[in-house]
């Protein structure tokens, strides 16, 4: 039987739930992993990972294969992450070497490493589109196009974000690279 | 090519020539070969790309939280999204023909109240009021001479 992304979406539509918790196996440790990436918060991150999950059940019947699944899951992701993301207030950049990743597991991964856990810190101090380019770049290995069709924007729109979100990530860790010269 | 380019081009593009613009990856490699501050900036971006590689691995901790989620999700699944003339099928099936008491009582209720206002008579004056505004278009329609010959009735 063809298990695909695209099969299992169309059995989905059908109302197949043996095929949605397949589909759901597959991609939610990814999916969870991006959207605590880009919230900076393992808890919100579970949640939006579900609520992703539930709008593929809902719109499977819906569904379009315009474009593949998994791109069109990150995208869902992505946009319910930045939705979240409006309703908090930033923190300031400045602050970014005062901050500490919450995500259980990263702080003891970059206990030996402080300029790993400051830049995790600052990577959360990034604007919401900054850090999303850089999560999407980095953490699902995505071309700039790719990155801009998840994000619905230009590829030169992209690698804009990705520019500035570099330098704000140097400015934030000016200190730590001073130190280690 | 400037060093300002370069930079955005490293940014833009990350470290790796591969990912460069086949137009611009000869002036950046020449760049970086014969300016040790370029050089400098090319190692500093492999650098901040490791570190971000490293920041973006997969996480134990997102195995669990998946796990929790499948979990969560086990139980009963919200109805699906679909379009009104694939679903009003699914509703007739759906619907529950059998008798129930609050059905009874609620059509019982309904023939006692439609007894009550006709034993009443409270149907009546919307009754008279609709013969009186009708009367004289009735009249009217009677007693008007014939369009082409003028004749009356």
């Amino acid at each position: 039987m063809d298990e695909s992304d695209e099969a299992l979406m169309a059995r989905i539509a059908r109302g197949d739930e043996r095929a949605f918790r397949l589909l759901a196996r597959r991609h939610l440790p990814a999916m969870a992993g991006l959207a605590r990436r880009i919230l900076g918060n393992a808890a919100d991150g579970e949640d939006v990972a579900q609520e992703a999950m539930l709008r593929v059940w809902t719109h499977a019947p819906r569904w379009q294969p315009l474009a593949a699944f998994r791109t069109w899951l990150t995208r869902v992701v992505v946009n319910l992450c930045l939705d979240r993301k409006r309703r908090t207030q930033w923190v300031d950049l400045e602050a970014a070497g005062e901050l500490v990743d919450p995500a259980p597991g990263a702080t003891e991964r970059a206990e030996g490493d402080e300029r790993d856990r400051m830049l995790a810190a600052a990577v959360e101090t990034l604007p919401a589109r900054q850090r999303s380019a850089i999560v999407l770049t980095y953490s699902e290995g995505m071309s700039n196009a790719q990155v801009a069709e998840v994000l619905d924007t230009s590829v030169s729109a992209v690698e804009t974000l990705l520019v500035r979100g570099k330098q704000n990530l140097r400015r934030a860790l000016a200190g730590v690279i001073d130190e280690d010269e | 090519m400037t060093r300002d380019e370069l930079q955005t081009l490293l940014d833009s593009h990350g470290a790796d020539p591969a990912q460069w613009p086949a137009a611009l990856r000869v002036a950046a490699l020449g760049l970086i070969a014969n300016d040790p501050q370029a050089r400098a900036d090319h190692e500093a971006a492999r650098e901040l790309d490791a570190a971000l590689a490293r920041f973006a691995q997969p996480d134990t901790a997102d195995e669990t939280a998946a796990a929790r989620v499948l979990t969560r999700l086990a139980g009963p699944l919200p109805r699906q999204d679909r379009a009104f003339w694939r679903r009003w099928p699914a509703v007739l099936l759906d619907w529950q023909f059998a008798p129930a008491w609050p059905r009874l009582a609620a059509l019982a209720c309904c023939a006692v109240v439609g007894f009550g206002i006709g034993l009443a008579g409270l149907d009546r004056p919307f009754d008279r009021a609709g013969l009186t505004a009708s009367n004289p278009d009735i009249a009217s329609i009677v007693f008007e001479p014939e369009a082409i010959t003028g004749a009356r009735p």
